[in-house]
Parts: C-alpha cells; sequence; structure tokens
C-alpha cells in the first residue's frame, strides 16, 4: 500500500539541502514559493478555512480522491518520486551536520561525478517529459497534451514556477552554461534510441513516456521539449539569468570556485530532490482545491 | 539468587524499554479513518460514480472572461471542473461545477437551505465557500477569500445555471 498522502505532506522538510537552495532562487521567482509544509497546513493555507470540521471534511475528501488510483494522483506522485531518485549518495545523511555552515564542496569532489553533456541534456528533458504527464494526470487531461501543457506553463505560480525556475538553474545553465537550450537542442537531434536506452533516468520512468518504442519515445521527449523552448528562452532573457548570477546567491552555502559548475550541478543532483518537494506540494495543493470544491 | 536475578532483568528491561518507545509513537493522524475506508473498504477506488457527467462537458456553463476578468481552466476531471478567476493577472476566486452522484454528504447540506440563487438552493459553506445545487445533482462553487458573500453570490449568477440543468 502507497505511503498515505498526509504522511508525505506532513514530512516534507523545512531545512536541509533541497530547501537552502530553492530560498536561494527566490531572486529568480520572488515570493512564488515559501515551502508550504503539512497536511492540515496545507489545506489552511489553500482554502483560507479555518473551522475544524470543514478542514476535516476536505482532508478526508482529499485521501478519498488520492487513494483512487483512477485519478492520477498516485501516478504523478510516483513520477515526481521517481525522476528526482537517480544517485543520492550524498544525500541527507552525509550532510546532517553541515547544514547551516557554507559548505566547502571540495571536501566532496571525489565522491561527485559531473554528468557528460549528453546525458545533462537527457536528464533535464525527462524532467520535463514528467512535469507533462504529472500535469496532464492531474489536471485530467489526455496524457499526450503537449500542447495544452505549454499553452498552461505562462501560468504556473507557487511551487510549480519555482519547479520550472530550478529546472532552468540548476539542470539548465549551471551544468550546460548560458546556451543551455541550443545544446540541449543539437543533442537531442543527434540522439539515437540507443543513447536513450543507456540513460539511467530514462530507463527509471521509460514506460510512462507514450510511444511504442524507444524512437517514439525520443520523439515524445523531443516534442516536450520543443513546445516549451520559447517559454524557458523568455523566462531566462526576461530575467537576465546566467550561471555567474546563480552561483552568486548559491555562494551563500557552498564554497566553489567559477571552474567547477559542473561540479556544482553534480553536487546539487546528488544532494537536493527539489522535483519531488515541489511536487508533492503541487499535488497536495491541486488535490486540496478539488476536495474543497466537492465537500 | 544474584545471577539468576541477573539473568531476569535485562530482558526484562528490555521488554519494558520497548513497550514505552512503542507507546511513545506519534498520535493517530485525524484522517487514518478515511485511509482505511479508502484503501480497504467495499468502496476503495470509486470515489467517482460511474455514471457522473465527465467535467469536459461541465466548461461551457462557466462564467466567460470578461471585464478585466480572465477565467483560467485548471482541472478537469470525471465530474469535475475548475477554473480560477484572475483580475490583473493575480488570482481572485476560484469556480468550479461538480455532480454529486454517489456523493451523497455533499448534497445532503443543502437540506438546510434558506436561501435560493437564480431559483437553485444556495448555502455558505466554511468562510470562503458559496455553493447552489442545480437540478438536485450539480453542485456549482465559488471560493474566495477576497470576495464576500454577495460578490460571490454575483458570480454564481453568472454560470449558466439553466444551461447546467437541461445537462440531465
Amino acid at each position: 500500500m502507497s505511503k498515505p498522502i498526509y504522511k508525505i505532506v506532513d514530512e516534507l522538510p523545512t531545512n536541509n539541502m533541497t530547501i537552502m537552495v530553492l530560498k536561494s532562487l527566490d531572486f529568480v521567482v520572488p515570493g512564488e514559493w515559501n515551502n508550504l509544509v503539512g497536511f492540515d497546513n496545507t489545506i489552511r493555507e489553500v482554502t483560507g478555512e479555518t473551522d475544524e470540521e470543514i478542514i476535516q471534511q476536505i482532508g478526508d475528501r482529499a485521501v478519498w480522491l488520492y487513494n483512487d488510483k483512477s485519478q492520477g494522483y498516485q501516478r504523478s506522485m510516483w513520477l515526481y518520486q521517481t525522476v528526482d531518485n537517480a544517485d543520492k549518495a550524498l544525500g541527507a545523511a552525509a550532510l546532517a551536520n553541515k547544514v547551516g555552515n557554507s559548505i566547502p564542496i571540495f571536501g566532496f569532489l571525489n565522491r561527485v561525478t559531473p554528468n557528460p553533456d549528453k546525458a545533462q541534456a537527457i536528464d533535464l528533458s525527462i524532467k520535463l517529459v514528467v512535469e507533462v504527464l504529472a500535469f496532464c494526470q492531474v489536471n485530467g487531461i489526455p496524457g499526450d497534451s503537449i500542447g495544452e501543457f505549454a499553452a498552461s506553463i505562462s501560468n504556473y505560480s507557487g511551487e510549480a514556477i519555482m519547479r520550472m525556475a530550478a529546472l532552468i538553474c540548476l539542470d539548465g545553465l549551471i551544468p550546460l552554461g548560458p546556451d543551455f537550450l541550443i545544446k540541449i537542442d543539437s543533442i537531442l537531434n543527434n540522439l539515437s534510441p540507443r543513447d536513450l536506452e543507456e540513460n539511467r533516468t530514462f530507463n527509471s520512468i521509460n514506460e510512462e513516456i507514450p510511444g511504442e518504442d524507444s524512437e517514439s519515445k525520443l520523439n515524445f521527449i523531443g516534442n516536450s521539449f520543443a513546445s516549451v523552448r520559447d517559454w524557458m528562452s523568455g523566462f531566462v532573457e526576461e530575467r537576465d539569468l546566467s550561471p555567474d548570477k546563480i552561483m552568486d546567491n548559491i555562494r551563500g552555502f557552498i564554497e566553489v570556485s567559477d571552474d567547477k559548475l559542473d561540479y556544482v550541478a553534480a553536487f546539487l543532483d546528488m544532494t537536493t530532490n527539489y522535483y519531488e518537494h515541489t511536487g508533492v506540494q503541487t499535488l497536495a495543493r491541486s488535490l486540496i482545491d478539488r476536495a474543497y470544491a466537492e465537500i | 539468587m544474584i545471577p539468576s536475578l541477573r539473568k531476569y532483568l535485562a530482558p526484562f528491561l528490555i521488554v519494558t524499554l520497548l513497550l514505552v518507545t512503542s507507546c511513545a509513537q506519534q498520535p493517530a493522524s485525524r484522517y487514518e479513518g478515511a485511509q482505511k475506508d479508502s484503501t480497504e473498504g467495499p468502496q476503495r477506488n470509486q470515489t467517482i460514480a460511474k455514471e457522473a457527467t465527465q467535467g469536459s462537458q461541465f466548461n461551457k456553463f462557466f462564467p466567460k472572461s470578461s471585464d478585466g476578468y480572465e477565467r483560467v481552466y485548471t482541472q478537469e476531471k470525471k465530474g469535475f471542473s475548475q477554473a480560477v478567476l484572475k483580475q490583473e493577472g493575480k488570482e481572485i476566486a476560484k469556480l468550479s461545477i461538480s455532480d454529486t452522484v454517489g456523493n451523497e454528504i455533499a448534497k445532503k447540506k443543502f437540506e438546510q437551505s434558506s436561501q435560493k440563487i437564480s431559483g437553485y438552493p444556495a448555502i455558505q459553506q466554511g468562510k470562503n465557500t458559496t455553493a447552489v445545487l442545480v437540478e438536485d445533482r450539480y453542485q456549482v462553487k465559488v471560493s474566495s477569500s477576497e470576495l464576500d458573500a454577495n460578490e460571490r453570490e454575483e458570480w454564481l449568477e453568472k454560470f449558466n445555471l439553466r444551461g447546467l440543468a437541461n445537462l440531465r
């Protein structure tokens, strides 16, 4: 049996590497993300209701909706959790006593392996695919509706826009540089189905990606990326984002030199789960919105 | 005597310790009942009734974007459709239509209704919601902490409630 939704939301952390990194990205989407945790707390915040009986009714309905597998919430949860669950060997345990201090990254360099550009391009694209699929599941539109997703992304706010901001910064700009979109475009265009099959992130969610074989899945991945490429490019331009700007904010808690950006990216990849964390928050919000409307 | 006491003391202490720590576990969640019923009860995986109307059929009855207000659809599922109402890009309310078939509790609250909106029974629910029940089946809601009850009522009147009534 899967874990109850109220437990998942109650157990969201309030102070770890993921939270510190996301807070440092507040300058990208000011005030959009405030790390809302706790199931009851989320109900109060999303609905503005204070009556305990109403809160109980909303929570009960949300639990029913979440546990009904046909409603797609559990599948979305699985997608967010799985895509972020690759290699977390340097996770919470290794850093437990370091949070709150500035972490000298060179102490970990021998345990961090930067992603080659190809793997990094696939990683970012697969995370985007997860967003398309989870968006469709949660909002109840067919699973391959890339167009509807692309049209909605400009309305993203709160946790969802923070997730996209972090994707652009942590999985795009820092590891691949200012021209990350051009790089990803060219890598995806030259990718073979075989390359895809050798990628761990792809394999973790392979079966959920629409398409009969790796070639058609590759097409779906390419189309997903193409559908939001312009939006991402506009997002970076409007905010004048650069690896330097992001690093200026991250340097508050990680000590690192400028020529080690690919190591920073790998280090953050291994020590954070921002996709899962904000994914749970987005999902809880949608679920509670619906429960509130249906009680 | 002493060695045999020692022999029993250690296991006794361990058992006591285990009992104490297991009792000190977190208190049960207030949602445990719902969790149990929705995963083990006869109604599991049937939260939405088979005969519920598809949410896509509700969309045309929502108020249209106008006068500086923008309507953005957010969720559309079997038996449910929801949009947010925005003013100058800021969300000011949530609008929804849901099918109460198979959701008797939702319908029951309208028995206490003493108010009508466009001829349909209406209620205030909690602090921030006003709802009407159309044709004893479709629940239409406006939820907002920015709009007061009168303003929510005005928005409910902007739904095509007659059209929705004919959907049955």
